[in-house]
């Protein structure tokens, strides 16, 4: 059997574009190493140790620039530095105990310095109390006093929002404080039961039925607590997925918030709240940058959660991606059957 | 290398560009302590040759003048730094040592030299770039070497401006190069060509009785420089292009047409000599479009030696894409400070051609701007020389050339617009 002439492709060096061969390390020419990480922009592998592209000069994402967490069971979030901000002051937990799974998410409060060491600090001490069984009031304070003490002064006081929440069966336990938040999105049919306009009228304004509070009122938070007013639930859908918002913004009607865990708030308290869905389907818990485009949005029904929040992250950054963008989804009952 | 200089490279810029922001301007800052850090170092080898115009324009008093000055440029060499001396005219001739190679400066060397100097005559034409080629050719036996000449001439090159070009672009690279221009018969812009070819200054000897000094002081600020070579190695992204580099401070000297590639992203730029010294240089990236909140290098600069890759000092220009205004509109003091100092240069050039030019009312409207902004950046000097050129009526601040300009203080002038001052901590030139 004669030879067969294989067709060499032509390799070039990503940098200098001088010829090189497959196999070398470095390139001969001008010594940028071969094997370097790929850019996210013009697809050179041309990283260099400094993460930047050697080739379009592009700074390369850092982990916290977007970041993709997927736990057993389907759990999955995406946290992203949007389009506007310059880096990723949004932070998130996902973790699964045996029978629990934890999430909290944390947004920077913009005008604070250090805003990104906060959240960090936020979810990564509340992440692991709730883990290791402390109350969602504990964990809060356990997380407030971390962010606190990342302050040297009440002028240089880190701050974060925060909302956590802790599934276990079938039953939701949330606590927040600021604006980041928490929304039931109902796949499964309504039991006509507890909702008898849902087959005819599944996005009216009224009331949502399709959540029950459980020992809300329980909680001894001087702040308010319990149920969400009626005014300020807003199905934000109307498709085969029925968002309803289960949490209460700490914020002053031009949007400032008005609560926030940080040295310069004191003993800041959360609101908790519980509830048991009747039905299948999604726990959202988000930040701003994802909210603030929920109006009129039709959420996916389609794919893994880890599928439906990158493509909620999708339509935030469509939408402008004005603010980093934090999108955790826990599914619960027969969501993904 | 513990006898190497300890080099610091700080960059001043504003990275933030609005959304259809395309130029990116930075203001390098290269600091050298020049000092020597073990005893053993000795510091680089330096060959230095001294170039004395000794055309019939220069006899009578002016021939002494440049035979003392010469004279006590190589009093001043230290012990073993390779010397000659060149007369110049319409042809270029070495009056010492007997033959074509530098030889060891010591006490015996100076004096022979000393005597060879003294017995300069003057007679014959001005022939500038021979002499230079003269020069380049000794130093090449010197390749290691801090190589250096001292040029001084008191009239107009005779040389065709295609003959001069041609010699400058055979002696680049070769050495550096500091001019002296003596009497009120020389062309600043003869001399800037020296200059900007062979990177070194060029200054006007108003009292010829201050010669000596000036080559003194050229002797010693030569033997200060302990790095031979450097380039500034620019890399900018593919999509890029490095509009300029220009050093900036002390002097304005634009090496964008110096450029060797090193690879099509990257190029190195000839910064000649080091010594224990402050240069500042200012860059200019023009860069694709980008995207909100994306950040590049726009700019990646090292200084580094060119015959070991020896990387000195680096740093990064950046570029970031934002919609707040108040972040893309703020302006670097430094980048600002620079850009004014050579719009100065530019308007005392425009305005000094356009005078000789006879084009008055070009020449008016540039000198009245360069005074003001003069004024504006500390530049009392430069103001002062412009107040005897061009004459601005304070209250109505109507210009007019003035008559009688004494043809020195025009000299001074041009010789001097590519100096420029530093910014002040509070924002302020000085
Ligand atoms: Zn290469
Ligand atoms: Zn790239």
């Amino acid at each position: 059997m004669g030879e067969t002439a294989v067709p060499k492709t032509e390799v070039r060096c990503p940098v200098c574009e001088a010829p090189v061969l497959a196999g070398d390390s470095f390139c001969e020419a001008c010594g940028h190493p071969l094997g370097a990480p790929t850019c996210t922009s013009c697809g050179a592998p041309a990283v260099d140790a400094d993460g930047y592209c050697e080739r379009c000069g592009l700074r390369q994402p850092t982990g916290r620039d977007h970041a993709e967490l997927e736990l057993d069971g389907g759990t999955a979030g995406v946290t992203d530095r949007g389009l506007r901000r310059s880096r990723n002051e949004d932070a998130m937990a996902l973790l699964a105990t045996g029978t629990q799974t934890v999430v909290v998410v944390c947004d920077g409060v913009g005008s604070s310095p250090r805003a990104d060491e906060a959240s960090a600090a936020a979810v990564e001490t509340a992440s692991a109390a709730l883990a290791r069984g402390v109350s969602t009031e504990e964990a809060f304070g356990l997380a407030s006093r971390a962010v606190g003490k990342l302050a040297t002064s009440v002028d240089d006081a880190p701050a974060c929002t925060y909302v956590s929440a802790v599934v276990e069966g079938g039953r939701i336990t949330l606590a927040w404080a600021g604006d980041s938040r928490a929304y039931w999105l109902s796949t499964g049919p309504r039991p006509t039961k507890t909702d008898p306009s849902a087959d005819t009228q599944p996005v009216a304004t009224d009331p949502p039925t399709v959540t029950r509070p459980v020992e809300a009122e329980a909680s001894t938070d001087t702040r308010p607590v319990g149920v969400v007013p009626a005014a300020a639930i807003r199905p934000a859908v109307t498709g085969q997925v029925v968002g309803t918002q289960l949490t209460e913004d700490d914020a002053a009607p031009t949007g400032e918030i008005t609560a926030w865990l940080g040295a310069d708030y004191g003993d800041v308290r959360p609101h908790v709240r519980v509830l048991e869905p009747e039905t299948p389907g999604l726990l959202l818990v988000c930040s701003d940058g994802l909210w603030r485009y929920l109006d009129g949005y039709t959420f996916p029904s389609t794919g893994s959660p880890l599928d439906m929040a990158r493509a909620m992250l999708r339509h935030a950054l469509d939408s402008g991606g004005q603010d980093n963008v934090t999108i955790v989804l826990i599914p619960l009952g027969d969501a993904h059957g | 290398m513990g006898d190497q200089p300890t080099f610091t490279l700080h960059i001043d810029q504003n990275k933030y560009l609005p959304i259809d922001g395309r130029e990116v301007h930075a203001i390098l800052t290269i600091n050298s302590t020049g000092t020597v850090t073990t005893e053993s170092a000795t510091p680089a080898e330096a060959a230095e040759v001294i170039i004395i115009d000794t055309s019939g324009s220069m006899s009578g008093g002016k021939i002494r003048e440049a035979r003392a000055a010469a004279a006590t440029a190589v009093q001043t060499l230290r012990d073993g730094v390779h010397v000659a001396v060149i007369a110049g005219t319409d042809r270029a001739r070495v009056v010492y040592p007997n033959g074509p190679q530098l030889v060891r400066a010591s006490a015996a060397t100076r004096a022979e030299a000393q005597r060879a100097i003294g017995k300069l005559s003057a007679g014959g034409g001005t022939s500038i770039g021979q002499w230079l080629q003269l020069a380049a050719q000794m130093l090449s036996a010197h390749p290691n070497a801090i190589r250096h000449a001292i040029l001084m001439t008191d009239g107009q090159n005779n040389e065709r401006a295609d003959v001069f070009a041609a010699a400058l672009a055979r002696c680049e690279g070769a050495f550096v190069c500091d001019s002296l221009g003596v009497g009120d018969d020389w062309v600043p812009a003869e001399l800037r060509k020296v200059a900007e070819a062979l990177l070194g200054t060029f200054d006007f000897v108003r009292n010829q009785g201050d010669l000596a000094d000036f080559f003194r002081n050229l002797t010693q600020t030569s033997m200060s420089k302990t790095v031979a070579e450097l380039v500034m190695r620019v890399w900018v992204p593919q999509t890029a292009t490095l509009k300029w580099v220009k050093q900036v401070s002390p002097t304005l000297l634009d090496l964008t047409g110096k450029r060797t590639d090193v690879n099509p992203l990257t190029g190195d730029y000839p910064t000649g000599s080091w010594g224990a010294e402050d240069r500042e240089y200012h860059l200019c990236v023009e860069v694709p479009p980008g995207q909100i909140g994306s950040e590049i290098r726009a700019g990646w600069v090292k200084l580094l030696r060119p015959d070991t890759q020896e990387v000195f000092a680096s740093g990064n220009v950046l570029a970031q894409w934002t919609d707040d205004l108040a972040q893309s509109t703020r302006i670097n003091g430094k980048v600002a400070h620079y850009t004014g100092q050579a719009e100065l240069h530019e308007l005392i050039q425009d305005g000094l051609s356009a005078r000789a030019a006879g084009d008055v009312d070009t020449a008016t409207a540039r000198l009245a701007k360069a005074k003001q902004l003069a004024v504006d950046s500390g530049r009392e000097d430069t103001a002062r020389l412009l107040d005897k050129v061009v004459e601005v009526d304070p209250a109505s601040g109507t210009a007019r050339l003035r008559k009688n300009v004494d043809k020195a203080d025009a000299i001074e002038l041009d010789t001097g617009s590519v100096r420029t001052s530093k910014l002040r901590k509070n924002g302020e030139g000085s």
